[in-house]
């Protein structure tokens, strides 16, 4: 039956993504001609707008490429220009960025698991739909999707493009008083996000599963389940320092995107959730590990689908590793300090760390007068775009001869599953590009 | 009564106002219950893009052909349009090098064969279309947005005093970082509704909310002048938000401004 089948399908306006894409699928007589994840996002050019600028004016202008990611882009970059002027930042900032990253994770995946996929999964156009069915799920989401801006608010001075960090440190630090009330907050949440365990191990999942699928993500020498790390690992065994970011992400044009693409290898690959998990998983703790063990017992779990499982499953690392890093802060008197200036010199320097989709890098070079004269940023949904086209080929192998509407629901179950933030793809960049 | 018909729209931005409105986790619930929420691609999947609208929210800037196609087809349907956010108010950070070739800066970031790639002069919504009423914010603030759905649900008219951060900012009582500190402070000439934010945790206001109006150009450009800062500080730092707002009427030259006409074009920053 498949053999003769011709159709094309359009997806439009990708719903519930952050950004503006859609889909595009031609098959030829059971033949797949074209699967392109389209990118119609604009083109704001952050690469030049931050040429000509002073370091420190550089956090809070790239912040701005994207929204849910803003307290990443922004350590991201200050990560960069501090590893570029040979900036030492002290013990209680890094901690504090540590506590601000979990901040922007917890956000961003609450809001993507509850808002954004789970209705997906149960059948609603939104999770504004599910309220009336699922009442307390969506109120417990939304709940820790709060408390992820809560996070950001206390410690960046805002949830959406943080304030309070800057390079060389922060403007203000917390009182303990108010660490230990978010504390309270993290443990009451730590116990309504393991109360849905059973809710997300109950979803049923098409399974896509690909043993030949290649993930990457950071990892830290500490040999602890960390958002940051001086290393890039591969699935397929490989090691590179992060300064070495462009042999991993290899980006490439295409036609119906205005995000680059990028490929490892020749080869697509995957970064974010289930890539970290694939990778470093053996490095979780604590209810973390209980949740791993029951949800996705079989690592590496080749099914992308997981995504969705995997950042459930972080949700619930984030808010114990902050209940960890506020231990540590309030440990020494919380006094404001002057964030980390010296001498200006030139540099180049890279910073890299795992944001909600996936490793995120930033480059910048800095001239002796400290302003920027060159700068590259590549960003997680870049990375996956090519992995996502590579998926959706594979569902539309399986789903040959099915009805375009069940087509169409994989492919967008399958996007969403990334979770892509378009925003930040769109331009991405990489100025050696040949 | 019946709910208003409401449209919520992203053109070319970060989609930071669209999330602080899903930011509003407590109120959230409350406000669907009071509007007929008809199309909000970034939160529900199935959107109706035909229907006559009461108040269509957007943000972002138009950057493309699809910004001016969608904003032109919102306008058309919607008796409000409010534009939401820095970018669609004034250009925000996406109209920063406006008086750059787009041709060049796409061939910078995407290499010589990337024309395919549509890409036009960030413009605010008004500058392409009329607008009822405006919100600026990098992002917008939550309690000025509720406000404002507020006082439309009410029939009254949304208004936000046109006072500059300062304002807030001395009602803090933080000690002033330009006067105290030399720093370039964008505080006086920009639209207050933050609680002066950034001064508040010793950062200098970067002007992400845009201009006040009336504000004090020629003072302020010579405060910071007299404080020994350079003009090329001066013009990078204001340079960074609603820079196509700030740049005509401040710092094209070294000398106090004196209206010689100069203004009109776009002062280039690097």
């Amino acid at each position: 039956m498949s053999k003769q089948i011709s159709q094309s399908i359009d997806i439009a306006h990708l719903g519930r993504v952050e950004g503006h894409g859609g889909i595009h699928v031609e098959i030829k007589d059971g033949e797949i001609k074209k699967v392109d994840m389209e990118i119609y996002e604009g083109s704001r050019f952050y690469e030049t707008l931050v040429i000509g600028k002073h370091f420190t004016e550089v956090p809070p202008i790239v912040s701005r490429v994207c929204a849910i990611c803003s307290a990443d882009h922004t350590l991201a970059s200050q990560m960069a220009v501090e590893d570029a002027m040979g900036i030492e930042i002290t013990p209680r900032t890094r901690l504090l960025r540590g506590l601000l990253l979990h901040g922007s994770m917890i956000e961003s995946h609450a809001l993507h698991v509850f808002a954004l996929a789970l209705p997906d999964l149960l059948g609603y156009p939104s999770v504004l739909a599910m309220v009336e069915d699922y009442p307390d799920e969506v109120t417990a989401g939304l709940g820790l999707k709060k408390l992820g801006n809560i996070v950001q608010e206390m410690i960046g001075g805002r949830a959406i493009h943080p304030v309070n960090a800057v390079v060389g440190g922060f403007g203000k630090v917390p009182s303990k008083d108010e660490l230990a009330d978010l504390a309270k907050q993290l443990e009451e949440a730590l116990d309504k996000t393991m109360s849905m365990v059973e809710l997300i191990g109950s979803l049923e999942l098409p399974d896509y599963s690909d043993p030949s699928n290649i993930y990457a993500a950071l990892h830290n020498e500490e040999e602890r389940y960390s958002y940051l790390g001086q290393w890039i690992f591969t699935s397929t065994g490989e090691k590179k320092p992060i300064h070495d970011f462009r042999e991993v992400c290899n980006e490439r044009v295409v036609r119906h995107s205005t995000a680059k693409q990028s490929l490892y290898s020749d080869k697509p690959f995957m970064t974010g959730s289930l890539a970290r998990i694939n990778i470093n998983s053996h490095l979780l703790k604590g209810r973390a590990k209980e949740a791993l063990e029951q949800l996705l017992p079989e690592i590496p779990d080749y099914n992308d689908l997981h995504n969705n499982v995997a950042q459930f499953i972080e949700l619930i690392h984030s808010v114990e590793r902050s209940l960890v890093l506020i231990r540590s802060l309030v440990q020494d008197p919380l006094e404001d300090e002057e964030p980390i200036r010296q001498a200006v010199r030139s540099g180049v320097g890279v910073g890299a760390l795992e944001a909600p989709r996936g490793s995120l890098y930033h480059y910048y070079e800095i001239d002796d007068s400290g302003i920027v004269t060159d700068a590259d940023i590549i960003t997680p949904t870049a990375q996956n775009l090519a992995n996502i086209e590579k998926d959706f080929r594979t569902a539309l192998t399986q789903k040959m001869g099915s009805s375009k509407d069940e087509i169409r629901a994989h492919l967008e179950m399958i996007a969403r599953a990334y979770d892509p933030c378009i925003s930040c793809a769109v331009h991405l960049v990489d100025v050696e590009f040949k | 009564m019946a709910k208003p018909r409401v449209g919520i729209y992203g053109l070319t931005s970060c989609a930071g106002d669209q999330l602080a409105i899903l930011n509003c986790e407590d109120e959230l619930l409350t406000l669907v219950s009071k509007l007929d929420i008809r199309s909000w691609v970034m939160a529900q999947s199935i959107n109706d893009e035909e229907t006559e609208l009461d108040i269509a929210f957007v943000e972002g800037v138009v950057a493309t052909e699809r910004d001016l196609n969608t904003l032109k087809d919102v306008r058309e349907r919607a008796k409000i349009l409010i534009a939401i956010g820095t970018c669609a108010v004034w250009g925000g950070v996406a109209a920063m090098k406006n008086h750059l070739s787009r041709d060049r800066m796409r061939e910078i970031v995407y290499g010589d064969r990337a024309q395919h790639i549509d890409t036009q002069k960030a413009l605010p919504l008004k500058a392409v279309v009329d607008v009822e009423y405006e919100l600026p914010g990098c992002p917008i603030e939550k309690h000025q947005f509720l406000s404002l759905v507020g006082a439309l649900l009410h029939g009254d008219f949304p208004e936000f005093p046109q006072i500059p951060v300062c304002s807030e900012c001395k009602m803090a009582e933080n000690e002033c970082l330009l006067v105290h500190n030399g720093e370039v402070c964008c505080g006086p000439l920009t639209m207050a509704g933050c609680g002066a934010r950034c001064p508040s945790l010793n950062v200098p206001c970067v002007g992400c909310h845009g201009p006040v109006e009336e504000a004090h150009y020629n003072a302020n450009y010579r405060a910071l002048r007299a404080k020994g800062i350079s003009k090329d500080d001066i013009q990078r730092k204001m340079g960074i938000f609603a820079s196509p707002a700030w740049m005509p009427k401040v710092l094209v030259t070294d000398e106090p401004l004196g209206g010689n006409g100069k203004g009109k074009d776009y002062v280039k920053t690097d």
